[in-house]
């Protein structure tokens, strides 16, 4: 019982990395149709951008989560130009042309380059990133948790809820929201639903980049540490629904909790599987995904 | 209208088909992956070929004739790696390659330097298969400066066993060829000492977490964690034992002294022990040296790899003493020579004195590694003892 | 057999020939190998390109279609001890087994939905591999054996051309029989997607609802694409066995997946040259980033084809010089880059990612469709007329094939039907009979019920409750494939045509139907696919001249000016030989002499013994062709009756003109 709790707790704290990152394609599909295939790289670049303004900040002789706070605008403003730049260069041309798979192999190729760049820029080895918190784990009852893992769920969350807020109220999240439910109308009222479009893209990669601060002091840092995220927040974000925000922090902790409950009571080597199979067979029963609104079929 | 297309691609392919004249210098292969997640094994050990050559050529090259590396990214991909090799014997004409960190390339690639009677020098891949890929064959053109798996799951099975006298070990290794391979050897040296692990537990590159594996471990009761992956993932290992607030020792191959270990890892991998060929530390003059021009020609103050730099560097020496012996690049001669090699050649993880012969491809013995542990986010000696004195260079036995 | 077609295959047979022992020239092993390698690539790109070009969808699981096909070879010689030529025909087939699993959910899911079953199964399939120890040997792999065929060498005497080293005349046959393959798929590949089958899959990516309304399956083809997709990925697989000769679970990874969809992408969709030239770039660029004399050579290449077809495109003003400023510039900016760099390894993989944007931005077609515009271009000034008129005379009269049926009864009687979708009644409670040979029209405001009820009737949606009886039997829990195999044809409110398909392709969709001959048929050329085909193209002519199209039949139909695209719609429907035609505002946005002409085919189709339901809001159409007509307003009926009575009904006025002027009328 002990060890299912563990296995409980490990297993939501990962899946709220993957719910985080599965916002990020939510955030886009919505207004596009269209997803960033880089996203693993937006969490990576973020990540490092934060990493090193971290090292900065700590050599001018600043505490380490004081350091840690100071870092985070400026990785929302570079998440924000990074989406930016995967917008302009990677997804609007093949809006513009309605081509199905331009935008696909577009936002491959954009994060082969940012991997790339990564490499050479941050070198190929993992790095450690300085936690803000003690990496001391708590121990609630039989459980074991680091502090950095609160901060991960309590972080992402706190993120849905800030776009969940912006949306609502502000003017310009109304935008959004009106341009995901119907493009072309929300056109015809006079959006200017490219730049909500490239604002979503902008939105998502901030939510990537923060993400990629709140893993990294868990996981490690570096060229490499986007691609199997990106992959599984994908699975996740299928799950949960690409229409719907909340779905994916469920769609990512049942993951989550798959993975980590069948390493241990089955075998590890499995241990991906019934996650996808869940997948499988959410997409054949119910193939909005979860959470997902159905739409009616306009003929 | 297709096949005419057809022919005008073939015909294309044709015109590339130029077969290189041999040039003045002496083309030598250098493969390994240089990007993607092993990475920081090839780039250090790459750097630690073209220090060597680098000096070689400055002291005159080999036979008069410089020494040209001709540099390959295999990407850690079997496929990639078995073109590579086909490139770098056709197409490039290399005389001799050196290099291979994973395992399963050496297996997809080998073959071709086989059949084209080219001779291999495997510098860090370490799967005990790979020496012996052809027990038929009538010669056998791959050689190794790296210590095997076989080599290193004894080592590491007698000192968790024998040395600290754990008799409840787990094993956790990634689902790699590499770990997979390093399983089965270190099982085998295991029950040579009478111990079964409690667990075998394994997890993919790229995981980030451990728990499970841990938990699982832990359940079984194990005294010790032995492994068989590489840095990423060993230091996820050590941050889940943490987390968990469970501590037992962590014994496993040299792959636990990698730079993403130690850094990730942090505080959690202090104590962690490793067959080493070679620790970052002058404890000869000729270790002193190769430190100091590696840092000065690449920068930092650590190598991201230090094992496989130093067998790289080496590799480069033993191949060039080998076709300055044959006196001719030709790939039966290298190979003649490289199995009856009559000079010394000092090396910074030994002193070669005949490190191969007709039978036996492998160059460092069972008594060459010493232990390493991490302290303080480097790898020192575990046994300080073991380099003490006319220890420091340990030279493989005759015979 | 004309004496043109005699001449065109024995061409082929040259070619075929030429390119079988093109390797024997050949010196160096490394090029034997990679011709090997991009020709076992280019079958599987190929089939990929079925599910990709053809229907539209990405799968990012071919990697491990393609693992199955080559781990069976793998199980088989170890396990079992067979060898290459079982392999080849077990490879296949388990690796389309797999393909129609992958499928299924496609039942229900498209686009990004369907790339993420394909993404799951890719993976589910390699950890199988790695963790099936027992029968994959896991991530330790599979070593196998070079295979000897012949030993060629026996013949020296006769030719001494086959004098040459055993290891060399291994790798020499293994190429010669990929290459035996690959013209073979292009062969088989080329016959299934020139006909019905091929149009089917194009036609459910351009318009899945029409298909369904065409009789054509949406779900039965999509299987069918993945499954052929499938066997060509298996029988390439199984071919990569033997030709590296040894298999890991690593080499069959989703990276493999994407550089599959790359070399697609890259060479171009819809063609067997693409994939071909895809796989070329797909195998051969590591080698080139890795050699910095080579990728200069190639970037100079890239330059001077780039400043060559800027140039052309600048005499001939088909764009704008300040658009074709930007590629013509990049291209020979990458020369110089080429020229600049001086350490490649590092920056391969930007490079890479580059050069596949470039592709995307400018080259949206692949390199083929770029070479096709090229040729395209240089065509239009020496010959303005690229085909021969097509003789009017040629062309039948189109009757429709309806049996006679001798009985009073109505075709279509619908009763008590409701339509609910959540709280909304969108037909409720509607009873309406068409009698055989009649124009019935329905008319009503906007958001009356009308285009439901249409699609209540064709099987798009299942109504909430109430029956559907045509030609006496129920339509109920029918699909609308089979509804509209049963007689049922319609067309469509926005207008829903094939697009990337030729006029007459979009008549032979709806022309599916009259085939008998099967896949093998198809893929060997039996005489009976031979004449169904020519059959259908008369019969499919014969419609386009009916409605008057026959002129531009090879035009692509997104081509077509709108009033245009109506007309075919109605061609495409009546291909399905229907006793009730559903015309869902065919007068919608076209011009006043477009009506007119549309008015008289209407007109003549009923003529011809075909009844139409119409559903339309120029009442001077409605009124002049209905022989009764049913009003509808939210969802329920208000009137029926021959147009004179409804014209003067006041609850229709009331409803068009609202209730506060209905007295004023």
């Amino acid at each position: 019982m002990d060890i299912l709790a563990q296995l409980i707790v490990s297993g939501i704290s990962v899946g709220m990395i993957y719910g985080a990152i599965a916002f990020g394609y939510q955030l886009t599909f919505s207004t596009s149709q269209t997803l960033n295939f880089g996203q693993g790289e937006a969490l990576m670049l973020g990540a490092l951008v934060g990493l090193t303004t971290v090292n900065f900040l700590i050599g001018q002789s600043i505490a380490t989560p004081l350091a840690y706070l100071l870092m985070l605008p400026v990785v929302l403003a570079f998440g924000c130009v990074q989406g930016v730049v995967v917008e302009v260069l990677g997804v609007r041309q093949a809006i513009r042309t309605g081509s199905e798979s331009g935008w696909i192999m577009a936002t491959i190729a954009l994060g082969i380059i940012f991997r790339n760049l990564a490499e050479n820029i941050w070198g190929r080895d993992a790095l450690k990133f300085p936690s803000p918190l003690t990496e001391t784990a708590l121990t609630i009852g039989p459980v074991h948790i680091q502090p950095m893992e609160i901060a991960i769920t309590l972080g992402t969350l706190a993120l849905a809820l800030a776009v969940e807020v912006f949306n609502r109220k502000s003017i310009y999240g109304k935008a959004v929201v009106a341009t995901s439910s119907d493009r072309d109308a929300a056109g015809l009222m006079g959006i200017n639903t490219r730049l909500v479009i490239t604002f979503s893209y902008a939105l998502s990669s901030v939510s990537a980049a923060l993400a990629g601060v709140l893993v990294a002091p868990v996981t490690l840092t570096g060229a490499n540490m986007g691609a199997v995220l990106g992959l599984k927040a994908f699975a996740v974000a299928i799950i949960g629904g690409l229409s719907s925000g909340l779905g994916v922090f469920v769609g990512g902790m049942i993951l989550g909790v798959a993975e980590t409950l069948t390493g241990f009571y089955l075998s590890t080597g499995y241990k991906d599987v019934p996650g996808l199979v869940l997948l499988l067979i959410v997409l054949s029963v119910k193939p909005s995904g979860l959470f997902g609104k159905k739409g009616i079929k306009k003929v | 209208m297709n096949i005419k297309t057809l022919l005008c691609g073939a015909a294309t392919l044709c015109l590339l088909t130029g077969t290189a004249a041999a040039a003045d210098p002496i083309k030598v292969g250098l493969a390994g992956p240089f990007t993607g997640g092993s990475s920081s094994m090839g780039v250090s050990m790459r750097d630690g070929v073209k220090l060597a050559v680098a000096e070689i050529n400055k002291a005159g090259g080999v036979l008069g004739r410089q020494i040209q590396l001709i540099e390959r990214d295999d990407e850690a991909k079997n496929e990639l790696g078995a073109q590579i090799a086909q490139e770098l014997i056709n197409k490039e004409q290399v005389v001799a390659t050196l290099g291979f960190i994973n395992t399963g390339v050496g297996q997809a690639s080998q073959r071709f330097y086989q059949d084209a009677e080219i001779p291999v020098l495997n510098n860090v891949a370490t799967g005990t298969v790979l020496t012996r890929q052809w027990p038929d064959a009538k010669s056998n053109y791959v050689f190794r400066n790296a210590a095997a798996d076989s080599i290193q799951s004894a080592m590491i099975a007698e000192e968790a066993v024998v040395r600290h006298g754990f008799k409840k070990p787990a094993i956790l290794n990634d689902a790699t060829n590499y770990g997979m391979l390093g399983r089965s050897d270190l099982v085998a040296a295991l029950a040579k000492l009478n111990v079964k692990p409690v667990t075998e537990e394994k997890f993919n590159v790229g995981d980030t977490d451990m728990t499970a594996q841990v938990l699982k471990a832990k359940g079984a009761g194990a005294d010790v964690i032995l492994t068989y992956a590489i840095g990423p993932e060993l230091a996820q290992i050590a941050n889940a034992m943490a987390k968990l607030g469970w501590k037992v020792p962590l014994i496993g191959s040299w792959t636990l002294s990698m730079a993403t270990f130690i850094d990730t890892a942090g505080a959690n991998g202090d104590g962690a022990m490793m067959p080493q060929t070679f620790i970052e530390a002058p404890t000869t003059p000729k270790r002193a040296a190769f430190i100091a021009a590696y840092h000065k020609a690449y920068g930092g103050d650590r190598m991201p790899s230090p094992v496989s730099a130093a067998q790289g560097y080496d590799s480069a020496y033993l191949l060039a003493a080998a076709i300055t012996q044959a006196k001719s690049t030709d790939g039966p001669k290298i190979l003649a020579a490289l199995e009856n090699l009559q000079t010394r050649v000092e090396g910074v993880v030994t002193t070669y004195d005949r490190p191969f012969s007709a039978t036996d491809h492998e160059a460092i013995s069972s008594n060459i590694p010493v232990f390493g542990l991490v302290k303080g986010g480097r790898v020192v000696a575990a046994h300080p003892e073991d380099l003490a004195g006319d220890k420091a260079v340990r030279v493989k036995p005759k015979g | 057999m004309n004496r043109a077609d005699a001449s065109r295959i024995a061409l082929l047979a040259v070619g075929a020939l030429a390119v079988l022992v093109l390797p024997f020239f050949i010196t160096s092993p490394y090029y034997i190998h990679l011709i090997t390698t991009i020709a076992i690539y280019s079958i599987l790109v190929m089939g990929l390109d079925v599910v990709f070009g053809y229907t539209g969808e990405v799968s990012i699981g071919h990697a491990a279609l393609w693992g199955i096909g080559a781990y069976t070879a793998g199980v088989f010689y170890i396990k079992l001890g067979l060898g290459l030529l079982p392999s080849l025909i077990a490879g296949p087939i388990i690796a389309g087994a797999f393909g129609a699993l992958l499928a299924l959910p496609a039942l229900r899911v498209t686009g990004p939905y369907l790339a993420m079953v394909t993404l799951a199964f890719g993976t589910i399939v390699q950890i199988l591999i790695n963790e099936m120890d027992f029968l994959t040997n896991g991530a330790r792999g599979i070593p196998l054996t070079k295979l000897l065929f012949i030993d060629l060498r026996n013949y020296t005497d006769w030719f001494p051309f086959f004098s040459m080293p055993i290891a060399r005349m291994r790798e020499l046959e293994y190429c010669v029989l990929v290459l035996a393959f690959l013209l073979l798929s292009i062969l088989v590949i080329n016959r299934i997607l020139a006909s019905r089958y091929g149009r089917a899959f194009e036609a459910l990516r351009d318009s899945p609802i029409a298909a369904d309304c065409m009789g054509v399956s949406v779900y039965r083809y999509k299987v069918l694409a993945f499954v052929i997709s499938a066997v060509f990925a298996g029988l390439s697989g199984a071919l990569f066995s033997y030709s590296e000769v040894y298999l890991a679970p690593n080499n069959f990874s989703f990276e493999k997946s994407i550089e599959f969809l790359l070399a697609v992408t890259l060479g171009g969709r819809k063609s067997r040259l693409g994939p071909i030239i895809g796989a070329i770039v797909v195998v051969y660029l590591p080698n080139l980033l890795a050699d910095i004399e080579l990728f200069r050579g190639a970037a100079l290449t890239v330059a001077v084809i780039g400043v060559v077809a800027g140039v052309i495109t600048a005499v001939r003003r088909t764009h704008s010089i300040r658009r074709m400023l930007v590629p013509v510039a990049l291209c020979v900016g990458f020369y110089v880059f080429s020229i600049a760099l001086d350490k490649i390894t590092d920056y391969r993989a930007a490079i890479y990612g580059v050069m596949i944007l470039f592709v995307v931005y400018y080259l949206p077609d692949g390199i083929v469709g770029f070479l096709k515009q090229m040729r395209a271009q240089v065509r239009s000034r020496t010959q303005q007329t690229s085909r021969p008129p097509l003789s009017e005379l040629s062309v039948a009269e189109w009757t429709p094939r309806i049996e006679a049926v001798q009985t009073n009864k109505a075709l279509l009687e619908v009763s008590q039907v409701l339509m609910q979708f959540g709280g909304l009644r969108a037909l409720d409670q509607v009873d309406l009979t068409v009698q055989r040979g009649t124009i019935h029209g329905l008319i009503g405001p906007n958001g009356s019920g009308k285009s439901t009820f249409i699609n209540v009737l064709t099987g798009i949606y299942q109504p909430t409750a109430g029956q559907v009886l045509f030609c006496g039997h129920s339509l109920e829990g029918l699909k609308s494939p089979a509804i509209a195999l049963s007689g049922l044809a319609r067309t469509f409110q926005n207008v829903q045509l094939f697009g990337e398909l030729s006029l007459i392709d979009n008549v032979l969709v709806g022309l599916h139907h009259s085939y008998r001959s099967g896949l093998f048929a198809v893929a060997f050329r039996s005489p009976r696919s031979v004449r169904e085909e020519a059959e259908a193209h008369a019969r499919a002519m014969s419609l386009l001249h009916f409605v008057g199209l026959a002129e531009s039949a090879n035009e692509e139909a997104r081509n077509l000016p709108y009033g245009k695209q109506r007309l075919l719609e109605i061609a495409r429907a009546l291909a399905l030989d229907p006793q009730l035609l559903l015309l869902d505002e065919p007068a919608a946005g076209l011009t006043a002499s477009d009506i007119v002409e549309l008015v008289a085919i209407i007109g003549k189709i009923r003529d011809k013994g075909v009844s139409i339901i119409l559903i339309e809001h120029h009442m001077d159409v409605v009124m002049g062709l209905s022989d009764t007509i049913t009003v509808l307003d939210f969802g329920q009926k208000i009137a029926e009756g021959v147009p004179a009575e409804v014209r003067n009904n006041p609850r229709v006025i009331e409803a068009y003109l609202g209730g506060a002027s209905a007295s004023a009328l």
